[in-house]
């Protein structure tokens, strides 16, 4: 304690000389769901003061030298080396159910890999240019296979994904790019490269708690690097990792009872020095019946919030049920205002057919954006797409904003449009696709398994079009599509096949046209003696 | 019955000569046909399936492998009117002994004496012999006593290692110097083990030092590299073994063994590599030891604890060691520290030291004899590691023949021994000069060496290739080649039988 005391208003004054330059805050909200599981969302937030985005018109200069204390690095290093203005790079392993989990803390809950960024135009080097050197260094900084994100898979919609930050206002304009990759899996070598970002990594603060045993087998898990501009406050970098923890399957009798060493099998022992604010939150369940523990240092909408800046003994936070002897699923499912059900259906290895089931339970009506950013693997026929409306076709529901047809081998296509969804009621899109023939060197390893296909994203548009709130995006599971799979055997086939026929048909005529005929004269047969 | 049993009688053998098809010549046009069209198809199947290789000028190559750089060098010797007859000795000892070692090592030397009749610049240099103990180097002159008795042979190993200092390196000096690069990147670290247990650098004016302590090097350097500044400060940074416990007047301490430094640095922990560029990178680690771990001494080959908290890692960087830091590293605090670090980036880009007993009257770093004797340095290597790297490329691809040699490795290869010219023409008027183009070359021609189109197909192999058309070709060459054969025979039996009834006749 002794010891202590001093450190930490040392701490206290060196951060007041650290702060003018880059801050560090990190939080954890923790908030138990439905069916008893318990959504951890992590946020580490790094804001580098008064700095900008590289003008990408200086990119051909030299750069100015790079000093960072808390802001990471590596990044820094590739933001600046492609002039970045904004950028979004989440993993995610699982489905979020929205209807049990509610809507998530960070909010790119999409399958699989997804990846975009606002950059600057007007550089010597094109925006994809930028683009495709942002994806490789991603892919090295994350060893993630996000490499692959090529022309083939990346989009501009700029509809849905509007800047979150500030784009610094010049003369030059500026462009989105976008990219999914669901079949990406997301794992330690992923959470590794992470965690050597973050200012103490998982040695002390919240970030002891990012275990990987405990993180790679929740119910869903997925992190998340996001940088933006802030007009008149600098660049602020946000590491975020959301897991869906599930007590009720870890502990022996079945209760959701559930603390952080039950959870993370570990539990805060040391403050981060570096952070200037450490809190974690608990979502206390309206329900009642259920007790936080240790007491909490303040409590305010609905939230417990603990202070973790100094920690003189083990943080242990969890929440009991005592009256529960075990944990009952609710049998009605919960629902939530918008429910939305995508699926591909049709058995054929050329036709198939897409539908998408929106259910709007609130008794208004509710505009939504809808996206679909599709590779060509699955190509739409627009003419055919069909809006039922409780069972009344009502193609007035829907207004296409826009679309890009794909092109075969080379281009994805991207559908933006504008769905209504009148109050109380249950609205059905269909459409007519086909599924291409790939070439036989397109096709994956382990062909047979499918295609994964990138979510489609919805954006229910607030009532009030002024609404301060930002909109948030709903993701829709991913789909799998069963592409018409050669035998990879048969170019051999083709070859040996193909050839025989020719050396046959060669050997025929070569045969019949320069053979020697010779005419054999058979002796008549002696006549007979009468 | 009968009647139509009877056998009719037997129709006149057809003349099958007459058919256009059988006649012989007809026969052995059909088949001299085919086999034109396959003459004629070879090259194209040849240059369809052939491997792009453009040649080499391997001649080029060869011719400069025998040339070697050489600078011009040129030392003036001087001295007040009663020494003019030592200078007029020392001078032609000079050349005599000096000659030899600087051919060695590239350069001609020459020697001369009397008053200012040239200027001292780049390779040439004044020796002023002066009534004084010691010896300093101001500029390009050397001023140095002449009073002891073997002050003669003093003053010409003086210039021999001003001169040529790599010639007294030893190996481990030489291996520590980073290969060649026009840029490097200098990455600061200031690492704490263990920020949380106390006794941490939070942070560090690490920008205004930079400035202060190491921009007036990088100018003067500025001929040789550019270089990519960045920082950054990690707040656990662990070691990857535990520090030998020791006790250092009667406190516990730790100490770093000389094993232990050259497995200091923990790349699985450490995040120092920064990835977005290819130029090299020096790193520059201030380590601030745990409060468990702290002091941390470094310890020699018997375990005792030395004086030095410093050490170079060869090619890879500098580290020093600070012991209870202020949570706040200030500019003047940070003094000790970047003098270090200008030490080790001395050492590690190869700037040598000035011969013992040499003093520097500069307010600078190094003296122009050493970034002289450095360039010229660097530029003999970048010329000779070219020229290896060209020869190499040559000789690869007379050894591997599915080697492709594309248009751009044909250019580099082409543009890297015009820039190894440039250098021989320029070196003897500039020694700068001759470091850029040879440098240009190295870039180059390391830029040929490593074409990823090169590689393209070595795991396709012509065999591979054939075994495809196998089915094909055989099964039609199989025909073709009996169809010859049996004209050949058929061509032989008719000759054979048209000369037998001649010779018959004759016997007749």
């Amino acid at each position: 304690m002794i010891e202590t005391l001093p450190l930490s208003l040392l701490l206290l004054l060196v951060c007041s000389i650290c702060s003018a330059k880059e801050s560090f805050s990190e939080r954890l909200v923790l908030s138990p769901n439905l069916d008893g599981t318990v959504t951890a969302s992590f946020a580490f937030t790094t804001l580098l003061e008064g700095a900008r985005p590289r003008d990408p018109a200086a990119l051909a200069e030299e750069d100015d030298s790079q000093h960072y204390t808390l802001f990471p690095l590596a990044l820094g290093q590739i933001l600046r080396d492609n002039a970045i203005t904004e950028l979004h790079l989440t993993l995610n392993a699982g489905k979020w159910d929205y209807q049990n989990w509610g809507y998530p803390e960070e909010e790119g809950v999409g399958t699989g890999a997804e990846l975009w960024a606002w950059m600057g135009e007007g550089a010597v080097q094109t925006a994809d240019e930028r683009w495709k050197n942002l994806r490789n260094a991603l892919a090295g900084l994350f060893c993630a296979s996000i490499g692959s994100l090529d022309e083939q898979r990346t989009t501009s919609p700029a509809l849905t994904f509007q800047p979150e930050g500030d784009l610094p206002l010049s003369s030059t304009t500026h462009a989105l790019r976008h990219g999914t990759l669901p079949s990406e899996r997301v794992c330690t070598e992923n959470l590794t490269p992470f965690l050597k970002l973050l200012p103490c990594k998982a040695r002390s603060g919240i970030a002891t708690l990012l275990n990987p045993h405990r993180l790679f087998d929740a119910d869903w898990h997925g992190m998340g690097v996001h940088v933006r501009y802030l007009e008149g406050a600098g660049i602020e970098v946000r590491l975020a990792f959301q897991a869906v923890l599930n007590p009720v399957r870890y502990s022996g009798d079945k209760k959701r009872d559930w603390s952080m060493t039950s959870l993370f099998d570990r539990s805060i022992e040391r403050s981060c020095p570096v952070a200037s604010s450490s809190e974690i939150a608990v979502r206390v369940p309206p329900a009642g019946g259920a007790i936080t523990e240790p007491a909490p240092l303040a409590r305010h909408a609905g939230f417990a919030v603990y202070d973790v800046k100094h920690v003189d003994k083990p943080i242990d936070v969890g929440m009991r049920w005592p009256e529960e002897t075990q944990f009952e699923y609710s049998l009605d499912a919960p629902q939530s205002a918008l429910m939305i059900r995508r699926r591909l259906s049709g058995s054929d290895q050329y036709k198939g057919q897409l539908s998408v089931v929106l259910t709007n339970k609130a008794p208004h009506e509710v505009k939504t954006s809808y996206l679909e950013t599709m590779p060509w693997l699955l190509q739409f026929y627009l003419h055919s797409l069909r809006v039922v409306c409780d069972g009344i076709p009502r193609d007035d529901l829907v207004s296409i904003v826009s679309y890009t047809p794909p092109v075969p081998h080379a281009r994805p296509s991207l559908l933006q449009a504008v769905l209504t969804l009148p109050a109380n009621s249950t609205v059905q899109l269909t459409m007519d696709v086909v599924k291409p023939f790939l070439r036989y060197t397109e096709h994956p390893p382990d062909a047979q398994r499918g295609w994964d296909l990138p979510p489609a994203v919805f954006v229910p548009l607030g009532a009030n079009a002024t609404g301060a709130a930002r909109l948030r995006r709903v993701y829709t599971p991913v789909l799998l599509v069963d592409l018409a799979t050669p035998d990879f055997s048969m170019p051999y086939n083709v070859i040996i096949m193909s050839c025989t026929l020719i050396a046959l048909v060669f050997g025929g005529v070569f045969n019949l046209l320069t053979r020697k005929f010779v005419v054999v004269a058979l002796a008549p047969a002696a006549p007979a003696d009468t | 019955m009968a009647d139509a049993a009877a056998p009719a009688p037997p129709s006149p053998p057809v003349d099958l000569s007459r058919i256009t098809f059988e006649s012989t010549r007809n026969r052995r046009r059909i088949i001299a046909s085919y086999w034109f069209i396959v003459i004629l198809a070879l090259p194209l199947w040849w240059r369809t399936t052939s491997i792009d290789r453009l040649s080499l000028p391997e001649s080029r190559a060869r011719v400069l492998a025998e040339k070697h750089l050489s600078s011009p060098v040129h030392v003036e010797l001087r001295g007040s009117q009663e020494q003019l007859e030592h200078v007029h000795t020392l001078h032609h000892e000079l050349a005599r002994w000096i000659s030899p070692v600087a051919e060695a090592n590239g350069l001609s030397f020459t020697a001369g004496q009397g008053p200012h009749t040239r200027k001292a610049g780049p390779g040439s240099y004044n020796v002023v012999l002066e009534n004084r103990q010691d010896a300093v180097v101001e500029g390009r002159s050397l001023h140095i006593g002449l009073n002891e008795p073997s002050a003669g042979q003093r003053v010409i190993d003086t210039v021999t290692k001003i001169l040529v200092p790599h010639v007294s390196q030893t190996a481990s000096e030489e291996h520590r110097v980073v290969k060649y690069s026009p840029r490097y990147r200098l990455a600061f670290s200031l690492l704490n083990e263990d920020a949380s247990s106390g006794r941490a650098a939070l942070s560090w004016d690490v920008r205004e030092a930079v400035d202060t302590y190491l921009h007036g090097t990088f100018d003067r350097l500025s001929v040789l590299h550019n270089f990519t500044i960045e920082s950054q400060v990690q707040y656990h940074a662990p070691l990857a073994f535990e520090p030998r416990a020791i006790h250092v007047a009667d406190n516990d301490a730790h100490g770093l063994t000389p094993e232990d430094l050259t497995v200091f640095v923990n790349s699985a922990e450490w995040t120092l590599a920064s990835s977005s560029s290819n130029d090299p990178v020096l790193h520059f680690v201030l380590f601030v030891p745990s409060s468990q771990h702290s002091p941390l001494y470094i310890l020699d080959h018997e375990g005792q604890a030395t004086t030095s908290d410093a050490f170079v890692l060869p090619q890879w960087g500098g580290i020093l060691v600070l012991n209870s830091p202020p949570s706040h590293l200030t500019v003047s605090e940070l003094a000790k520290t970047f003098h270090t670090f200008h030490r080790q980036l001395l050492t590690l880009l190869g700037v040598p030291d000035l011969p013992a007993g040499v003093q520097s009257r500069q307010a600078e770093a190094f003296t122009d004899w050493q970034l002289d004797a450095l360039v010229r340095q660097r530029a003999r290597q970048n010329f000779e590691n070219s020229k290896d790297t060209l020869n190499s490329i040559v000789k690869l691809v007379h050894q591997i023949e599915n080697m492709p040699v594309g248009e751009d490795v044909q250019g580099d290869v082409q543009d890297a021994l015009d820039a190894l010219d440039a250098a021989l023409e320029a070196v003897p008027s500039s020694s700068t000069q001759a470091l850029q183009r040879s440098a240009e070359a190295l870039t180059l021609s390391s830029r040929a060496f490593f074409n990823p189109g090169m590689l393209a197909l070595l795991y396709f192999p012509a065999e591979h290739k054939y075994a495809v058309y196998a089915p094909l070709f055989a099964s039609v060459a199989a025909p073709l080649i009996a169809a010859i054969v049996r004209e050949v025979i058929a061509w032989r039996k008719a000759r054979r039988a048209a000369r037998q009834p001649e010779a018959r006749a004759r016997a007749d």
